[in-house]
């Protein structure tokens, strides 16, 4: 599946069984290569979400600031 | 006593009036003297009557008894009475012979004192308690629509309440019904105002509220009508009569008591600015708990992007060394271990020598030893 159209915590998931099995060194030396590329796209992914996510938590906090009574 | 004459018109036996009346009232006279209870209302003494006159009301359900007693007699006992007392009535019934009218001739009142009072209201107690109207005690809203206040049109009293309630909560709503709070019309007034106030659109709790009074004043809060009618509001009810030390009926009806006006505000109304600072607090809390939420995922997530960043050269690192051990077992078995123990690989035109045979005599041969190699000849 496109990292796209994942949630963040299915991303989240992914990214974080991808480091355990190149942990766990099972992964052959080519997929160890492709693993490791799609744990990298599943991070942007998941920095790119939660960099929106606290922009829109900081622009209400500030909303919610100017219309305090 | 006079005989009571008929006359006869053939078979028929027919009195006069005045006769009628005279035999009734003979015959009332027979009945024995008692004390009957009631409230005094539309006394009326004149100094040129020989009589004084006033009817005796039941509290309870209205029902009426007209008494006279002689103006001299009424005159010693010295009562002062006003419109509205209880008093005790010692005397027989009898006929007005002149107007057909029956009523009460009075030998004696006595007015019916504290003591009587407070035995008559303990008793009344022991029976509404009996009957349960004391028990049902409702959840006061935490911020009723409206509010329906039942009031004297006493303005003080009515401030006082009012003001304490919007100084509490600007934005109430309050219904207020004005209406009597003492007397004896007081009672029946205030049951009207509560029925009316509970009834109205979006009145979510009615406060019975009358600023002090002497015992006698606050009487009709301890109406057995009213303090059922209390019980039965179908809104819930806070009574807030009198002061601390009055104890009313009605408070024990009601689903909450309050014992002055601030206290009845605070139960009706939530504080608007506690409530505001409250809801503040609340509001930064959920900045805070957004934000919270945020971190803990960058937090996983950096870890785990760590953890990434390192795998692929560990994972490289780990298949080198796995290299590196089969290499060195492969060394292992080579021979240049054999030839360090001394042996010679000996080789002539790039063949193995494994037998004499193998060569002649004058054969050019290639010897190799664990450090290098050198040429030799075969004798």
């Amino acid at each position: 599946m496109s990292a796209v159209d994942l949630t963040f915590e299915e991303a989240q998931r992914e990214l974080e069984q991808i480091v355990e099995r190149l942990e766990r060194g099972e992964a052959g030396l080519d997929e160890a290569i492709t693993l490791w590329e799609r744990g990298e796209e599943l991070y942007k992914l998941c920095v790119g979400r939660l960099d929106a996510a606290q922009g829109k938590i900081e622009e209400l906090a500030r909303r919610a600031e100017e219309t305090r009574p | 006593m006079s005989k009571v004459e008929a006359i006869q018109y053939g078979d028929r036996k027919v009195y006069a009036v005045a006769a009628f009346n005279r035999g009734v009232a003979e015959w009332l006279q027979r009945l024995p003297t008692v004390w009957v209870e009631g409230e005094v209302t539309e006394l009326r003494r004149n100094a040129r009557w020989q009589s004084v006159f006033f009817t005796l009301k039941d509290p309870n359900d209205g029902a009426c008894l007209g008494v006279t007693i002689a103006r001299s007699r009424f005159d010693a006992l010295r009562l002062d009475l006003a419109d509205g007392e209880r008093v005790h009535v010692f005397g027989r019934p009898e006929l007005f012979e002149a107007r057909g009218d029956f009523r009460m001739r009075a030998l004696s009142i006595e007015r019916f004192g504290l003591g009587d009072h407070l035995a008559a209201l303990e008793r009344l107690k022991k029976k509404l308690a009996a009957d349960g109207v004391f028990e049902r005690k409702r959840p006061l809203p935490f911020l009723p629509r409206r509010i329906g206040l039942v009031t004297g049109n006493d303005a003080a009293a009515k401030k006082d309440v009012l003001a304490t309630i919007t100084g509490r909560f600007p934005a109430a709503r309050i219904v207020v019904a004005e209406t009597l709070v003492q007397g004896p019309l007081a009672a029946n007034a205030m049951i009207e105002a509560l029925r009316g106030l509970a009834a109205a659109p979006e009145v979510d709790v009615v406060v019975l509220s009358r600023g002090g009074g002497s015992f006698e004043d606050l009487l009709p809060f301890s109406d057995e009508r009213l303090v059922r009618a209390v019980a039965a509001c179908p809104v819930p009810v806070v009574s807030a009569v009198g002061h601390e030390q009055d104890n009313p009926l009605c408070d024990f009806a009601a689903d909450a008591r309050a014992s002055t006006p601030t206290a009845a505000a605070r139960l009706v109304v939530p504080d608007a600015t506690e409530l505001l600072a409250r809801l503040e607090r609340t509001r930064a809390g959920l900045a805070r708990g957004a934000r919270s939420v945020v971190e803990r995922r960058r937090e996983r997530l950096v870890h785990a992007h760590d953890r990434l960043r390192r795998a692929p050269a560990l994972a490289v690192e780990r298949k080198r060394a796995r290299l590196e051990h089969a290499a060195g077992r492969l060394r292992a078995l080579s021979p240049r271990a054999t030839l360090e123990r001394g042996y010679a690989i000996v080789r002539t035109h790039d063949e193995i020598v494994r037998t004499a045979s193998a060569v002649s005599s004058g054969d050019e041969l290639d010897v190799e030893v664990a450090d290098g190699r050198f040429g030799a000849r075969v004798e």
